[in-house]
């Protein structure tokens, strides 16, 4: 039988992860230094192993890893790790990956309990063909880790908030980032999230529709759920510069944002039904 | 300064200004949007009324009250869209020009009391000459490509600083593309518009398109009303299917469909033989040519299957035979012709009309009719069904049972044939609004006070910063702005 490399990297990358967010974990609770370097070295061996798990599957499939939900994943894993590794060595704080790791760990998860049908290797079909499908789901899926990292970001800023505001000492609380540190990070991460999903998902995606359907916009499921998730994250923006409005109240549209950019990944594909659906195919 | 504090919010247009003007109604708008959307998404659109009856019971009519059964073009959609693009015009209008000005003319000539209530502030007290203190805090700044102004004031030497101020813009930079997206789309679903057709092979077709025309064929108690219409209307341009084809990948899936077209216009040929594939489709004049579907044909065949039995022992008498479309076909061994006149895919009887139809383009319940001639005189014309050969069809005279065994479908390109005129200014808003996105995310308006004075035999030098964003990322630079002050030896 032949071996599938890319299914071999992928089951390895999988373990990383776990072992990458256990580290993490363990990080934060004994504060060791050692434990600490020992979760960077896994997550960027965890992203190498992803990174095989894409180009294999692009030499096998001879095309772009995006045209099904199980590549499309992997991709989504992948941009996540580089934007966390990037951060960790911008900003130095290494408690965040406790979380963001987290975050990349339940999409592995998520991603191995897709049936066989979708992990297979598909050839693209006719509507797929186009440079700007690529550019589209390339682009919007650092929207998507962008969001994904600004959640993780949230949830953080909002546990932290709460024990800021009792002045209740806690150890592991006091281990995070101050609410503002956390704040203004999760607000850069929708920064970027918003700026490369609003290019390629609604964007790019509007001139590849025209390219292979005549139309720039047809109201298909997906495309309002972009819509939607745009509108949250537009909010978000602006909640931040609203009296009355920021700090908690943002931090929880972060979150609904995510759980909308979730339905709109997951959701839509498998409950509604459109051009997009990757479950359907 | 906003909307809320301004004088103009006394009376009532002051305050349908000032809603508009307030980021609060914009978060409004926004999430009533998202929410009206998800409701398009989960209520199935644009069916017919007897679906929601179906589906939702006594809510149907609720449904289709208000419109949710077409939501995005329900009008409390557009009065949505409206509220965001009022809200976004009058927010601009409203703190444009004090942003622009505020942003223009930074204060130079600070006092002590001012930097120290700057989020970033450090003193450094040095050993030097106020004088050459300035042209080192000069030459540092300048070296970070700050934009410098100075002043000498009664509290000292002043030196403002700053860079990155069109980071500031990129919020209305951000705003106008939105606006122009939607102009574009509006201009669009007015003057562009959406058509499809079915295209057999070598069949020439004129193609419709829609045009504004003045329409004087009404009036209004007795005064002609030119009104002014959309119409379809046949154009000068023709099409011609010269081929349709499928390729397949090796497991069977589909790869491409693709059509070769040639056009005529005004009678000339203008576009020979050109290949279009989903993805790649064909202009001309404003007009494109899209991909986007192919079938079986469903009101013909291009030929079909019959064979005759005897209708008592139910014994084959005459082997199958093909019978092209439209053409006489003479029976072998009999002295009787017949010829395929119609078809539908999917049989349907239209009781009022006396009309058969194709209830649908699917092949659910073909049907085939037939005109039969003996010596060249018809005799009969009568439907059969694929589906349900118990309908026996004898040929009058005869015992002689007619058997429909099958037929060959013709296969149609289905060709998606849009106009829209605004689809470059959606672009470029689009293009816009990504300026617009690096401008407001990736540039950040730092600026930066420094304050010279002479103490006694030392010099104190106050360092005063602020940025609009990104405070942490800003401390960092700021503090090694005061370090290399710091830092140089004489
Ligand atoms: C879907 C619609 C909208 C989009 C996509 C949008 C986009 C943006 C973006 C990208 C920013 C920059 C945010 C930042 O720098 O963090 C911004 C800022 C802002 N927007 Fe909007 N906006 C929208 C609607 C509106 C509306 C309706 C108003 C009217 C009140 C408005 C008022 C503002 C203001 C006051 C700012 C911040 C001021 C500034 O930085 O100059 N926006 N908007």
């Amino acid at each position: 039988m032949k071996v599938i490399m890319s299914l071999l990297f992928f089951d390895m990358a999988f373990w990383f992860y776990l072992a990458t967010m256990l580290l993490y974990f363990g990080y934060w609770i004994t504060k060791r230094e050692w434990l600490g370097q020992a979760s960077t070295v896994l997550a960027i061996i965890s992203t190498f192993a992803i990174s095989m798990m894409l180009i294999y599957r692009t030499k096998e499939a001879g095309h772009a890893p995006f045209s099904n939900l199980y590549e499309s994943m992997a991709f989504f894993v992948w941009v996540m790790s580089i934007a966390y590794l990037i951060m960790e060595f911008r900003y130095k704080i290494r408690i965040l990956g406790v979380f963001v790791m987290a975050v990349a760990f339940i999409a592995m998860f998520a991603t191995s309990q897709l049936s066989y049908r979708f992990q297979d290797i598909q050839p693209l079909n006719p509507a797929l063909q186009s440079i700007w499908f690529e550019l589209h789901v390339f682009s919007a899926f650092i929207g998507y880790a962008g969001f994904g990292i600004a959640f993780a970001l949230a949830i953080m800023y909002l546990i932290k908030a709460r024990f800021e505001d009792r002045k209740t000492p806690n150890v592991l609380i006091d281990r995070l980032p101050s609410s503002n540190m956390l704040d203004e990070l999760s607000y850069k991460s929708v920064a970027w999230g918003f700026a490369f999903f609003t290019l390629g998902a609604l964007i790019l995606g509007a001139v590849w529709a025209n390219k292979a359907w005549g139309t720039y916009w047809s109201w298909d499921p997906k495309e309002t759920w972009s819509l939607i998730t745009w509108f949250v994250y537009a909010a978000y923006l602006h909640a931040r510069v609203t009296r009355g409005w920021r700090g908690k109240k943002a931090a929880y549209i972060a979150i609904f944002g995510f759980l909308s950019t979730i339905f709109l990944y997951w959701g839509v594909s498998f409950v509604l039904p459109g051009l997009h659906a990757y479950a359907s195919q | 300064m906003t909307a809320s504090d301004n004088n103009l919010g006394k009376g009532i247009g002051g305050k349908i200004w000032n809603l508009f003007g307030s980021l609060k109604f914009t978060l409004f708008t926004l999430f009533s949007l998202a929410i009206v959307s998800i409701i398009g998404t989960v209520i199935q659109q644009n069916q017919p009324q007897e679906f929601y009856v179906r589906e939702y019971g006594t809510w149907a009519s609720l449904i289709l009250r208000l419109g949710l059964e077409d939501m995005y073009h329900a009008p409390w959609f557009t009065v949505l869209l409206i509220c965001l693009i009022i809200n976004i015009i009058v927010c601009t209008i409203d703190r444009f020009p004090q942003k622009w000005k505020a942003t223009l003319e930074g204060r130079v000539d600070v006092d002590v009391k001012f930097i120290k209530n700057l989020l970033n502030n450090h003193t450094l007290i040095i050993n030097e000459e106020p004088q050459s203190a300035r042209e080192r805090v000069i030459n540092i700044l300048s070296k970070r490509r700050y934009r410098i102004k100075e002043s000498n004031h009664a509290e000292g030497l002043s030196i403002y600083a700053h860079k990155g101020m069109i980071g500031r813009f990129g919020s209305d930079v951000t705003h106008i593309s939105l606006l122009l997206i939607l102009l574009g789309a509006i201009i669009g679903s007015i003057f562009g518009f959406k058509d499809f057709g079915a295209f057999y092979e070598g069949e020439v077709t004129t193609i419709p398109i829609t045009d504004w025309r003045i329409n004087i064929d009404r009036s209004f108690y007795g005064i002609p009303l030119p009104l002014i219409d959309r119409q379809k209307i046949p154009s000068d341009i023709q099409l011609k299917l010269d081929k349709f084809w499928i390729d397949y990948y090796e497991t069977g899936q589909t790869k491409q469909y693709n059509s070769i077209l040639t056009l005529s216009d005004g009678g000339r040929e203008v576009i020979k033989g050109k290949q279009i594939w989903v993805n790649a489709p064909l202009h001309y004049k404003g007009i494109t040519f899209y991909q986007s579907s192919y079938g079986i044909a469903y009101d013909r065949v291009r030929e079909a299957s019959f064979s005759l039995k005897d209708s008592k022992t139910q014994k084959t008498v005459v082997e199958p035979f093909m019978v092209n479309w439209n053409m006489p076909f003479h029976i072998p061994n009999i002295n009787y012709d017949i010829k395929v006149v119609g078809f539908v895919s999917d049989f349907a009887f239209d009781a009022t009309t006396k009309t058969i139809y194709a209830k649908s383009t699917e092949h659910n319940n073909p049907a085939i009719q037939v005109e039969i001639y003996k010596n060249g005189k018809p005799i009969s014309r009568t439907w059969l069904f694929y589906n349900y050969a118990d309908y026996r069809t004898i040929i009058p005279d005869t015992n002689y049972e007619l058997v429909f065994n099958g037929y060959k479908g013709i296969v149609y390109t289905g060709l998606s044939i849009n106009s829209d005129p605004a689809t470059s200014i959606v672009w470029i808003g689009s293009s816009l609004m990504v300026v617009g996105f690096l401008m407001a995310f990736f540039v950040f308006h730092k600026r930066i006070w420094v304050l010279i004075r002479r103490n006694s035999s030392e010099t104190a030098v106050h360092f005063g910063g602020m940025i609009n964003k990104n405070k942490f990322t800003f401390e960092k630079e700021f503090l090694e702005i005061v370090d290399s002050m710091r830092d140089i030896k004489k």
